[in-house]
């Protein structure tokens, strides 16, 4: 019997603010598309399960890229890029997003992201609530401060480890082990892109008195939040929801700021009733 | 936290956490480098722990002001430390990044030293959920 995975790998060459990217992505299903974006210095992996979640794949087309800079994403084709600091700005970020819903046809996409993904999805619902059917705000908030630290690329430590495991405290005890260790394994891979990320995470994204203009109707947003998230805690993520026109929030018992990878038997439970809530402010819509 | 197990005495959470790391298979397949020197502050008690190559050679326990040296120090307060000696630590008790961030554990001294050791110093802190709160 095959154990060919039904999840599939492409590339696609896109222009972003003058930059040409060639972009990996997993995807399978079919249906309404489900665009994953994965948690800073990190890799499409973090969704491997639900990549293979039948429940959703049977309605959804899960597409899960990796950002240029991460996994199989180079950076970019056009530039001398190790000549300058990377440093991850809204404004690229939330241009990339849309460049690459645009390249891929993609017609009234969701989209999810876990923390810096959570926080550009505020940014997508803020900035093209009419190119998104909805958007998960996975970890996110309004503002969060404190994790753009030299540490990631300290010279004198080892960097793979200090990602890695300045990460593991943001998982649950309870994940199983094998999901945390792989998360871990990913995080000390990414260490040259981490802190560039994090320099939109803790620096660039900044919607504090600016949630009142996000409109949920014209693009529903709903968050969800582990409560072993020690950066961004389920009370930060209440309060942006509450300051949202009809945001929605959900906390999630037992898991920590990186569900889809730690543990998406937990999260999927979560991640189900967001769909719906989703689906039934679409059909308001 | 008030269900947390205490060590009998401080002698005693020195021999178990001693024993725990130096039979953890962890700790032992990464430590061959995990070489520091550390002050483990509660409050109502303190360690140096002294680390050679990813096994615990000594332990100070409530060592006077200039008794023991020591690279870094990881300090919070009682509650903090029994919540990090549950089993299943609540949110917040589960790492010293956590309770650094959330709680009022303190990271001082070398730090450098700290994250040259992460991997290992971030399983070791772990024990305590086996040998339970160092006060």
């Amino acid at each position: 019997m095959s154990r060919i995975s039904p999840v599939t790998g492409h590339y696609v060459t896109i222009d972003v603010d003058g930059l040409e990217y060639k972009v990996f992505y997993l995807e399978n299903g079919t249906g309404q598309p489900l665009v994953c974006q994965h948690t800073a210095g990190c890799h499409n992996h973090q969704w491997r399960g639900l990549l293979e979640d039948e429940e959703i794949t049977s309605r959804y087309r899960v597409i899960a890229y990796d950002l240029p800079r991460h996994g199989k994403s180079d950076p970019p084709e056009n530039t001398e890029w190790w000549k300058e600091e990377y440093r991850l700005t809204a404004d690229h970020y939330v241009n990339f997003i849309v460049a690459l819903c645009d390249a891929l046809e993609l017609d009234d996409p969701l989209f999810m992201g876990s923390s810096f993904g959570g926080n550009v999805a505020l940014q997508l619902a803020l900035r093209h609530p009419d190119r998104f059917g909805g958007v998960l705000s996975v970890e996110g908030a309004d503002y969060s401060p404190g994790f753009y630290l030299d540490w990631w690329q300290h010279p004198h430590a080892n960097a793979a480890q200090v990602c890695a495991s300045g990460v593991w405290d943001l998982m649950a005890p309870q994940s199983p082990e094998s999901d945390r260790w792989k998360t871990w394994f990913y995080y000390s891979q990414g260490s040259e892109a981490f802190k560039g990320d994090l320099y939109f995470y803790s620096v660039d994204h900044d919607l504090r008195g600016r949630l009142g203009d996000i409109d949920g109707d014209r693009c529903p947003v709903v968050m969800l939040t582990g409560e072993y998230d020690y950066l961004t805690t389920p009370e930060d993520s209440a309060r942006t929801a509450g300051a949202i026109k009809n945001g929605r929030f959900i906390t999630m018992p037992e898991i920590g700021h990186f569900p889809m990878s730690e543990n998406h038997e937990r999260f999927r439970v979560h991640l189900l009733e967001a769909l719906d809530i989703l689906q039934s402010a679409g059909a308001r819509s | 936290m008030t269900t947390a197990t205490r060590a009998p005495s401080g002698q005693a959470w020195a021999d178990a956490f001693t024993e725990a790391n130096n039979t953890d298979p962890e700790i032992q397949a990464h430590g061959r480098y995990f070489t520091c020197s550390y002050l483990l502050d509660a409050t109502e008690r303190s360690y140096v722990i002294q680390v050679a190559s990813g096994k615990v050679v000594g332990v100070a326990v409530d060592p006077g002001p200039l008794d023991v040296p020591y690279q870094f120090a990881i300090r919070a307060g009682v509650d903090t430390w029994r919540g990090f000696g549950e089993a299943v630590p609540a949110p917040m008790y589960h790492g010293i990044w956590a309770a650094s961030f959330q709680l009022d554990m303190r990271l001082e001294g070398d730090v450098l030293v700290l994250m040259q050791n992460l991997r290992c110093l971030t399983r070791q802190i772990e024990l305590l959920r086996v040998v339970g709160s160092p006060v």
